[in-house]
């Protein structure tokens, strides 16, 4: 399915040039999308908005992301390190 | 300006997290006593070692009962004492480490151990650790200081309070 | 449809040549990345250990300096020329500050160089941080200077870019991506004022002999006040590339546009006053000054643990878009053959764990089990050596067609490079931090030693060695890799539309943003009273305790022959001299030590 018409690209800050709104490839021409770089777009089957997207994903990722860095670093701090040999006290 | 809710609540984590670091190494200071390599040690002409009073002669000095002090210069490519002759402390036993290069920069390591520090001309770094059984440590400079860097390196003998005897200390 | 090239020839010029020489640069820093890795771990040795830290010398400083920079450079022209959308306001300072940079850098390089032919008396084997009184040839330092004068041009030439539109455009928002490039640069005058006043006013005089001696402490703590911003200074442009580029390679549109200009702003405060974390275990430095160090890098984190949702949620958003549901397989909807997306995804994942050794290095006390070893370099080849470095190759797929008009040679290529550079990168790091925690030194031509060995509680040194070897030359495939795709699409011919160079606006749009995130002077402003608070009483202290010049003079970094033969002859007491020859790289100075042996 192709893009939608991207109307809600507004020229912005993010900086791109004047007049590219039709520059998008041809999505016709790309046999199975993702073969073509800088394609990601063509891809896109429904827009979200602002207002429709809660980044639940990323929440997830996140949360275990920190799961992951505070037991890696009680282990650093009170296994590898304070575990270790010669503590320096003074 | 509106931030997501997501975005708050993992802010509200970043900051429990930051705050947790901080609060785990303070503990480290305060609750298990560790301390920092500061400016205690004082400083050092590089040039004038020879005139300082340890220093001139550096090895094991006994400085109370079941503490010591070691002098230690790092030069390139050798610490004096620790490569031609190993550092030599009697076992358990409270030991202060005085290091300082008499050359460019040097690091100090105890091989496997937390006792690292570097070894900067002009300065004095001190360290005190406890050492318990008999052992022997590698010793290595981790900071590089010339074209045999890889060559610096000693050890240290932790010898048992039954054969500690004179010879090994200078005072 | 008219693409970079097109609209600004002149500018793409620049930027095309700023890529040369990263790209030349990358070349051959990573060609000797590998003879290192495999010599350090002595599975192959073609050259000299005194040679390896002059092959060490140029890695760091062709890598981390020139190719990260050059990058830089030529990215951040291209962004303030988009952004803008105006060319530059004079090509010819733009031309000035690229000539003046590449003078330096050739002046730097061949000064390093130099040092494997001893015919020609000049050696810079100093590595990348040259702390005195180790003692490099002038040319070294002065190659220096010229490079970071040429970067500050730089930062002239596009604030005079600002200043025109803002003459133009007296109540818009600055764009995204100029006002990124603005923060950095206020950053980056910020913070190399420190290296500028170690080289211009003490090493390079030192060097020549106009003054005899140089206060190390001094020196290295100005290196170091340069020395932690650096590194934001290579990871801006990968941020600016997350932030503006990938939500759209992703399929998406960036998250907040406000919040990105928060994480900037961020960076200009807190990315110098935290250099001190480098001198953990530095005497001559108060505990208290290290203490106020580390907070403000722990806080330093703020930022980057914003980027890390802020980014990961604009890709979401192009993974919902692409029809991606759940809670984590929407990642499978993700453009994952692009290599453009995939290199910078897996780059932000290897940030994600290179984040977590950043915090450790940050922690003040726990830096005794880690300063100075294997860890460290484990560390910054997570980040700049992958987050950084993965990025711009990443970034380089789609920006090249930009600046060229011309299309990627060969994707497929581009894909297979990128995933190969990450699993070289997850061998080589992690086994590099793994040997850090052991004790094994970093900086070692030889981390092999006479009088004890390193004691692995899992696995074994011998494993670790391996690892970091074939992670190395996994490394250098994909440059190699890299390298031919750029230049086979370098040598393409021109097309009308080299790819989709269109950046959707973002979900929450800068009108969002308060305007005072804007007022870049209010912003300079406070870092540079933070600088002033955290760094004038360390600074006081270094010079009122050894004085502004010290007492060290310079020291080369190989000592007469007999000198050698002594450090070899007592680092080896228990060794017979003939086993001593046989170890390579003392093999001159074992010899001078028999002979000695022999006359005594």
């Amino acid at each position: 399915m192709a893009a939608e018409p991207e109307s809600e690209e507004m020229p912005t800050s993010a900086g791109e040039g004047a007049g590219d709104g039709a520059s998008i490839p041809d999505t016709e021409s790309i046999d199975d999308e993702g073969y073509v770089i800088g394609s990601g777009r063509a891809g896109v089957v429904r827009q979200i908005d602002h207002d429709d997207f809660d980044p639940i994903g990323t929440l997830v990722l996140i949360a275990i992301y920190m799961a992951i860095v505070g037991a890696m670093w009680i282990f650093m701090y009170f296994v590898e390190f304070l575990g270790g040999d010669l503590t320096v006290i003074g | 300006m509106e931030i997501h809710r997501y975005e708050k609540i993992w802010l509200a984590g970043a900051l429990l997290l930051i705050v947790g670091f901080i609060a785990t190494i303070s503990y480290g200071a305060v609750g298990a006593g560790i301390e920092m390599v500061d400016d205690d040690g004082g400083q050092i002409e590089p040039n004038a070692i020879s005139d300082h009073p340890k220093f001139s002669e550096p090895g094991t000095y006994k400085t109370g009962e079941n503490e010591y002090d070691v002098y230690v210069v790092a030069y390139q490519f050798a610490f004096d004492p620790g490569t031609s002759d190993p550092i030599r402390v009697p076992a358990n036993s409270e030991v202060t480490f005085h290091i300082t290069s008499r050359d460019v920069v040097h690091g100090f390591e105890i091989v496997g151990t937390n006792a690292n520090t570097m070894a900067i001309p002009g300065q004095v770094a001190t360290i005190t650790v406890e050492f318990g059984e008999p052992t022997e440590y590698g010793l290595l400079c981790h900071e590089y200081c010339g074209s045999a860097h890889h060559a610096m390196e000693g050890s240290i003998q932790v010898v048992p309070q039954s054969q500690w005897n004179e010879s090994m200390v200078v005072n | 449809m008219a693409t970079f090239v097109d609209r600004y020839p002149d500018e793409a010029k620049v930027v095309q040549a700023s890529f040369a020489v990263a790209f030349i640069a990358l070349g051959i820093g990573a060609f000797f990345g590998l003879i290192q890795a495999l010599h350090r771990t002595n599975i192959l040795r073609v050259i000299d250990s005194v040679d390896y830290y002059t092959l060490l010398t140029a890695h760091g400083v062709l890598l981390a300096l020139v190719f990260t920079i050059f990058f830089l450079v030529g990215v951040f022209t291209w962004a303030i020329a988009k952004g803008f959308e105006r060319p530059l306001p004079d090509i010819r300072l733009t031309w000035a500050w690229f000539g003046l940079m590449t003078t330096g850098t050739v002046l730097t390089a061949v000064a390093i160089l130099a040092g494997l032919v001893p015919e020609i008396p000049m050696s810079a084997d100093v590595l990348y941080t040259f702390y005195a009184p180790l003692e490099a040839h002038p040319a070294f330092y002065i190659g220096l200077a010229m490079f970071i004068v040429g970067t500050w041009m730089a930062g002239a030439d596009w604030f005079l870019a600002y200043r025109d539109w803002r003459g133009d455009n007296p109540d818009e928002r600055i764009p995204l991506q100029p006002f990124m490039v603005l923060t950095t640069m206020i950053m980056w005058y910020v913070s190399t004022l420190g290296v500028a006043v170690a080289v211009v006013f003490f090493l390079i005089p030192w060097s020549l002999g106009l003054i005899e001696t140089v206060n190390p402490l001094l020196t290295r703590t100005l290196f170091w006040y340069f020395g932690h911003p650096v590194v934001y200074f290579w990871l801006m442009p990968a941020y600016l590339l997350w932030y503006t580029v990938l939500p759209k390679l992703a399929g998406g549109r960036l998250f907040s546009d406000p919040l990105a200009r928060v994480v900037f702003v961020l960076f200009v405060l807190l990315s110098t006053p935290v250099g001190i974390h480098h001198q953990y275990v530095d005497p001559g430095i108060a505990e208290g000054f290290k203490f106020i160090a580390m907070t403000n890098t722990m806080f330093l984190l703020l930022p980057s643990l914003l980027t890390a949702f802020t980014v990961v949620a604009s890709v979401e958003h192009g993974a919902r878009q692409r029809g991606g549901e759940g809670y984590l397989s929407w990642l499978g909807a993700l453009p994952w053959r692009d290599p453009a997306f995939a290199g910078m995804a897996l780059a932000g994942l290897m940030f994600a764990a290179g984040g977590f050794s950043g915090m450790v290095n940050a922690g003040m006390n726990i830096n005794y089990l880690v300063h100075n070893t294997l860890w460290v370099p484990g560390h910054f080849h997570m980040t700049v050596g992958t987050a950084v470095a993965l990025t711009m190759m990443a970034g380089t797929y789609w920006l090249l067609p930009q600046i060229t008009g011309k299309t990627v040679y060969s994707r497929p290529i581009g894909l297979f490079q990128v995933v190969l550079w990450f699993i070289g990168m997850v061998f080589m790091s992690n086994a590099m931090h793994r040997g850090g925690l052991l004790g094994i030194p970093r900086r070692t031509a030889e981390p092999q030693y006479q009088n004890f060995d390193f004691a692995a509680a899992v696995g074994s040194v011998g494993e670790i060695r391996m690892q970091i070897a074939f992670g190395g030359l996994l490394l250098f495939l994909s440059v190699v890799f890299f390298l031919f795709n750029v230049a086979a699409t370098w040598a393409e011919d021109r097309v009308d539309t080299p790819v989709d160079d269109t950046i959707p606006a973002p979900l929450s749009p800068p009108s969002g943003a308060p305007l005072i995130l804007d007022n870049l002077a209010l912003w300079t402003g406070i870092a540079v009273v933070l600088v002033v608070l955290a760094y004038t009483l360390p600074l006081a202290s270094i010079v009122t305790d050894s004085g502004l010049l010290g007492s060290s003079p310079g020291f080369p970094v190989a000592i007469s022959l007999e000198a050698l033969a002594e450090a070899a002859a007592s680092a080896l007491p228990h060794v017979s001299l003939d086993a001593a020859a046989g170890l390579r790289p003392l093999d001159v100075a074992a010899e001078a030590a028999e002979t000695l042996e022999v006359s005594r």
